[in-house]
């Protein structure tokens, strides 16, 4: 065996030394929670490692992962990386051809995939991915029938061969051959903008910053984990391999994507990371139950989330708190918030993380008043996610914390922040240019976010996209994501884009939330047949235009953004889209693509027309095309001027 | 505490008691109403004829004594044994199954689809032939049934109770029946012995499939058939615990079958549906109508158990038609 | 999606499972169903295809028991089938759903499809009242065939969802999994995609495909759409009027002047 700590696989195999019997993971079967100790695992991924031996998979090939959070799934990236091949997991939702790019750009030379779906999509681009020699599956259903020579069930794979010898044998060099700088995974990014990047990970990277984020929240082997973000994406790497392998806590995989809530309250995890949208949404359905619920349920809750608002972060954060409201706090937890926080599974939670976007302030304190210790960090693919955390204690919803242990942080004159550190990725896969110029010869990473360091706190705070953050005509600053994000933080509005660099004034393309909005539809007797028809509603007009008001209020005060105000906007007719490339998996806004998509809507808002008519392009859930058109309101906002600038 | 308020409790408490009584007969309603949408009229009389059963097996009656002494001018009158409790309960179990599979074979199989109005005429009919049956087979004196259940004030209750009633005042110490505490005792006990096997078990699964779709039901290979002769031999059952609390309580004696009327508010106030309905309709009308007789009853010159039950259910009828547990009535337009 | 595509190997041995003979069924003066014969192999889907009202319901609930033709006789496992009640045909072998959804609505999914193991469940009344012992491990082993199923049809979301509170698309694939819970050796179904869109069409056509090359069961389906059906069946028989008018493989049914007529005089496709 390698050095003890230098490989994950070694770890794994330190694991069921120390850990034996006790619970690595979980998953959830036929309505049971199945276990398998560290012994177990480090078993099947010794056997996994054997069959990828036999099938003839060399050193640095790279294999494909492609498939729900799956045990079986988590286990082929460890025998994969035991084998000295590198794992590359992907988004197991995208339809096939937009998975031709990473699995060509890697050469991968197999699949390990979950099922049949998967299966379909691999063999209808065959004839433009050559290079991929094999697939093996999970589930055999639908499976049977299909042509099995290079098909693998992975069961079959793990099963004992006779060649056992041979294999060990050569399986002992090749894990002699792997150290500290051994490429560990290739992560392709989702591509914020324009085409995605394969993100080059050695096991030092996932180690390192596994270990800062253990020791900057005291992880260990007791945490539980679920398992729910998508495999492809870093964070999910990070926090299973990183902290999970390192710490030794219990990996928990749901039993399908729709029984997460459900699974997720069985299991109450005690280490939780979740999207800013995963609150919001969670929130909004505890909204709508108690919208629901009788008067008498109604007014205790009313009451007691009072209560919470008012004590409960500072209870939270050991802060003092006079008796009488402790104690009313404690009834609340007796009736509301612990009951709440079971609902949610969030009730054994010690940490909590939230990333990626910024976190409306309402929501993000309504989670901290309830007891769950909601923190915010800041971390990319190329940091191996850790960059930034907030420490227990210093929690603000603008700031994203102070550096973990081993990170060094600086923001250039231009406003950009860049980062040093051991968990900073090795290079970009094939593109030595772009690797380059975002990594320095000394170590440094161009984030490619703007943002400073609060004197006051220490705590970084991030502004937007470096290269998104442009001028206007007149020349004042142009923060599109900023006042997005203000417009998102209105459960009302789903997504909003900013458009305005370089032109007199801002205008907006909003999605509005067809749960929130249609909720509100519903006890106004407004009657909808489709979210077209809803959008162009005009009381959904004046509501939004009352948000955006409220924004421009809040912008004006601010005197470095007081240009950003919103002039005109429209509510789009269809809801932007993953399928059609309009926002990413992650839901993350695809900017030039939208605009040239919607110019003639972008068109029409700066030409002062009152409406415009549209056809767009759309794409289906099986992939087939097809046209929606409409006539798109436009509306016209006050804008608030800055009080004391007149004065 | 003052007395009054003691009196209090102890007024409630008795009509607790009472109330579960009530809740027994109302439970064997429910049980046929769910599985077969059917109204069983009969089910008060079904109790006093599984308490008629009961005694008589037990003392060793000979049944239709009279029809056949006046036909053979003999005297026989009783078999020269008596049971023992056990046994006696045993057999009336049996003899309540026959009945069940009677009442498929004899009444329900000619019957099926027809409305519900014509099941409840067919239930009428079965009540006074089983009251006219039950008398020409046992005899229609009052009979004093005793299984073995004690009797009496609970001296035990007394003397804890005389200990809570401020000094000087006058109270001596509340009473309660102990055949009343066996009665709740055991009416809990059949409450989750039926809940469990409802939920739990391929036939109380059945009997819901079939309250729920006879074309389904079918179609998995249930035969509406058994299930039928399933509920009426468990409502015989439960006829049966009750006919024999009562019978303990006050004789067995064909005013017996009166207190089936005293369900129907108890139906009205839990839901016709609701098992747990049920049990919580009858502790309200138990209790409720023995406060109102203590407190109101004796401005109004009393009397007032005769018909309180009925005004609170007409009340709810107006009110709130399916009760407090039954399935929401929404009408479709 | 086209069955062809898939290749499915081993599936028809010809060996036919029932066989329908001159069989006639007649509600008073109206004849429903006129001398119709044909034949269900093992392992194989056969349709019953044809416009609203020509019989193929009437058809089903003939196989099903619900209701006794005049005239005919009906083989199954090669033995002359006696008259018999739905129930105790349920206890051969086989299993159903039905046009407009009979589920247990005040169930849960779950307990719907436990409902399917019915035939299967051999404990009687009393052995289940003390329920201990072969009672009970009996529930459990027959809990995890239901999981299986719930599994297969990926509905383990809305397991302890009373099915009256779900949608159409689920609550067709619950009764769909109740069937399926009895492990039937023939399964009917009565018009499977009726009132779907085109996705849940698809879904449910992938689901009978699985069934059918998963566990080798042996599908009698109902539809008179002919799209989906023509894609998945191996064989179909066509009605129109209480008739037959055409059987065979789709290739042949789709190419038959008969049956062309019968479904261009319908508006509806």
């Amino acid at each position: 065996m390698a050095n003890v700590m230098e490989t994950l696989p070694a770890l794994l195999e330190k694991n069921s030394k120390i850990y034996g019997n006790k619970p690595a993971f979980r998953e959830k079967a036929f309505g049971i929670w199945q276990t398998w100790s560290w012994k177990q695992v480090h078993e099947e991924v010794d056997r996994l490692s054997l069959g990828f031996l036999e099938l003839g998979i060399k050193e640095g090939d790279h294999v494909s992962i492609i498939g729900r959070n799956r045990p079986q799934l988590y286990w082929s990236i460890l025998a994969a990386q035991n084998v000295g091949a590198i794992p590359t997991p992907m988004y197991q939702d995208a339809v096939a051809q937009e998975m031709v790019f990473p699995l060509s750009h890697c050469s991968a030379k197999f699949a390990v995939v979950e099922d049949q779906e998967q299966v379909d999509k691999l063999i209808e681009i065959s004839d433009q991915i050559p290079d991929l020699k094999g697939i093996a599956y999970l589930d055999a259903r639908g499976l049977r029938n299909y042509d099995h020579k290079n098909l693998h069930s992975l069961k079959e794979l793990a099963a004992l061969n006779s060649k056992e010898e041979v294999l060990r044998t050569e399986l002992i060099k090749r894990q002699k051959n792997q150290n500290l700088d051994t490429k560990c995974v290739l992560l392709y990014t989702s591509g914020t903008t324009g085409r995605s990047k394969g993100v080059v990970l050695c096991n030092k990277n996932v180690l390192e910053s596994g270990k800062a984020g253990i020791e900057f929240d005291n992880i260990n082997q007791d945490f539980s984990l679920i398992c729910y973000l998508p495999m492809a994406w870093v964070g999910d790497f990070a926090f299973t391999m990183g902290l999970g392998l390192q710490s030794g806590m219990c990996l928990c995989c749901p039993e399908s994507a729709e029984t997460l809530h459900e699974d997720l309250r069985e299991i109450g995890p005690s280490y939780f990371f979740g999207p800013p949208r995963f609150f919001e949404a969670l929130l909004t359905s505890v909204n709508l139950k108690i919208d629901d619920a009788g008067s008498v349920k109604k007014f205790l809750y009313r009451y007691f989330m009072g209560v919470a608002k008012k004590n409960g972060e500072k209870i939270l954060e050991k802060k003092s708190v006079g008796l009488i409201n402790r104690v009313m706090y404690l009834l609340g937890d007796i009736f509301i918030y612990g009951p709440l926080k079971n609902r949610m599974g969030l009730s054994k939670t010690k940490v909590g993380y939230t990333a990626g976007e910024a976190i409306g302030p309402e929501i993000f304190r309504f989670y901290r008043s309830l007891g769950i210790n909601l923190k915010q960090l800041y971390g990319q693919t190329e940091a191996c996610v850790f960059v930034t955390c907030q420490p227990d204690g210093e929690v603000y919803s603008e700031t994203v914390g102070v550096p973990v242990p081993g990170v060094e942080l600086k923001v250039s004159d231009s406003g950009e922040v860049f980062y040093r550190s051991p968990g900073a990725f090795l290079e970009y896969f094939k593109d030595i240019a772009n690797t380059n110029k975002t990594k320095d010869k000394t170590g440094w990473v161009a984030t490619g976010d703007a943002g400073f360091i609060e004197e006051e706190t220490g705590h970084l705070r991030i502004i937007d996209r470096a290269k998104d953050v442009g001028k206007m005509k007149q020349g004042s600053l142009f923060a599109p994501k900023y006042v997005e994000n203000k417009l998102k933080f209105y459960p009302n509005i789903l997504e909003a884009v900013l458009f305005g660099a370089g032109k007199e004034y801002c205008v907006a393309l909003i999605n509005i939330d067809l749960t929130a909005v249609g909720n509100w539809a519903e006890k106004n007797n407004i009657s909808y047949a489709s979210y077209q028809e809803l959008a162009g509603n005009s009381e959904v007009y004046n509501m939004i235009s009352d948000h955006i008001r409220e924004v421009n209020e809040s912008l004006a005060a601010d005197k470095s953004l007081s240009g950003c105000q919103i002039k005109r906007f429209l509510v789009l007719h269809k809801e932007l889209d993953p399928d059609d490339g309009e926002i990413t998996r992650t839901r993350k806004v695809r900017r030039n693509l939208v605009s040239e998509k919607y110019s003639d809507l972008i068109l029409a808002l700066y030409k002062g027309a009152k409406e415009v008519f549209t056809e767009t392009e759309v794409t289906y859930e099986d992939g087939r095309k097809g046209k929606i058109s409409a006539t798109v309101k436009i509306q016209d906002i006050q804008e608030t001027v800055y009080q004391n600038e007149v004065a | 505490m003052s007395a009054d308020f003691l009196y209090t409790i102890e007024v409630i408490l008795n009509g607790l008691m009472a109330g579960v009584l009530y809740a027994l007969v109302a439970l064997g309603f429910v049980l046929i109403f769910k599985a077969s949408g059917i109204f069983n009229y009969a089910q008060g009389v079904m109790a006093l004829f599984a308490a008629l059963t009961l005694v008589g097996l037990q003392e060793g009656r000979v049944p239709f004594a009279h029809l056949i002494n006046a036909t053979f001018g003999t005297h026989v009158h009783n078999f020269d044994w008596t049971l023992p409790a056990v046994a006696a309960i045993a057999l009336t179990v049996v003899v309540m199954v026959l009945f069940a599979i009677c009442v498929e074979k004899l009444i329900l199989k000619h019957l099926v689809n027809q409305e519900p109005i014509i099941l409840f005429m067919a239930t009428i009919g079965l009540a006074y032939f089983m009251e006219g049956f039950g008398d020409l087979m046992w005899g229609s004196d009052v009979k004093k049934l005793n299984v073995g259940i004690p009797q009496g004030g609970s001296l035990w209750f007394e003397d804890l109770t005389i200990g809570w009633a401020a000094e000087g005042e006058k109270f001596y110490g509340m009473y309660i029946d102990i055949l009343d505490v066996w009665a709740a005792v055991i009416a809990l006990v059949l409450v989750l012995v039926l809940t469990i096997f409802s939920q739990y078990t391929k036939s109380g699964r059945a009997l819901r499939a079939v309250a729920d779709d006879h074309q389904a039901a079918l179609s998995v290979g249930i035969s509406l058939r058994m299930i039928w002769v399933l509920v009426w031999s468990i409502s015989g059952f439960v006829a049966l615990v009750a006919g024999m609390m009562w019978g303990a309580k006050s004789g067995v004696q064909f005013s017996l079958s009166l207190i089936a009327l005293k369900a129907l508010p108890v139906l009205m106030l839990g839901g016709f549906t609701s098992i747990p309905g049920a049990i919580v309709g009858g502790l309200i009308i138990g209790a409720g109508e023995k406060l109102f007789e203590f407190f109101i009853g004796p401005l109004i010159g009393g009397a007032t158990e005769n018909w309180f039950a009925y005004v609170l259910a007409l009340l709810f009828l107006v009110f709130r038609p399916q009760g407090l547990f039954g399935e929401k009535i929404i009408e479709r337009v | 999606m086209s069955k062809a595509s898939i290749s499915i190997g081993g599936v028809t041995g010809k060996v036919p499972v029932m066989e329908i003979k001159n069989i006639v069924l007649r509600f008073g003066g109206v004849v429903a169903i006129q001398d119709i014969s044909f034949d269900i192999y093992e392992g194989e889907i056969r349709a019953i295809i044809g416009p609203n009202g020509a019989g193929k319901s009437s058809m089903l609930n003939v196989i099903n028991g619900f209701y006794h033709p005049q005239e005919g006789e009906v083989w199954f496992r090669g033995r002359k089938r006696a008259a018999m009640k739905p129930y105790q045909i349920a206890h051969q072998g086989i299993a159903r759903t039905f046009q407009n959804i009979a589920l247990f609505k005040g169930m849960s999914a779950l307990d719907n499809i436990m409902t399917g193991r019915f035939t299967h469940m051999k404990k009687g009344v009393f052995s289940q009242m003390i329920w201990k012992g072969s009672a009970e491990r009996e529930e459990y082993e027959n809990r995890e065939i239901v999981e299986r199923v719930i599994d297969f049809l990926e509905i383990q979301h809305i397991r302890k969802t009373p099915v009256g509170a779900l949608p159409y698309g689920l609550q067709k694939r619950v009764e769909l999994g109740r069937a399926l819970a009895a492990e039937p050796q023939l399964l009917l179904l009565d018009e499977p995609m009726a009132g779907m869109n085109v996705e849940e069409k698809e879904d449910m056509s992938r689901y009978i495909l699985d069934v059918n090359s998963e566990f080798g069961t042996t599908v009698a389906l109902i539809e008179h759409d002919m799209g989906v059906v023509m894609d998945i069946s191996d064989r179909v028989v066509v009605m129109d009027y209480g008739k037959k008018i055409g059987d065979g493989s789709p290739d042949e049914v789709r190419n038959d002047q008969a049956v062309i007529d019968a479904y261009l005089g319908v508006s509806d496709n």
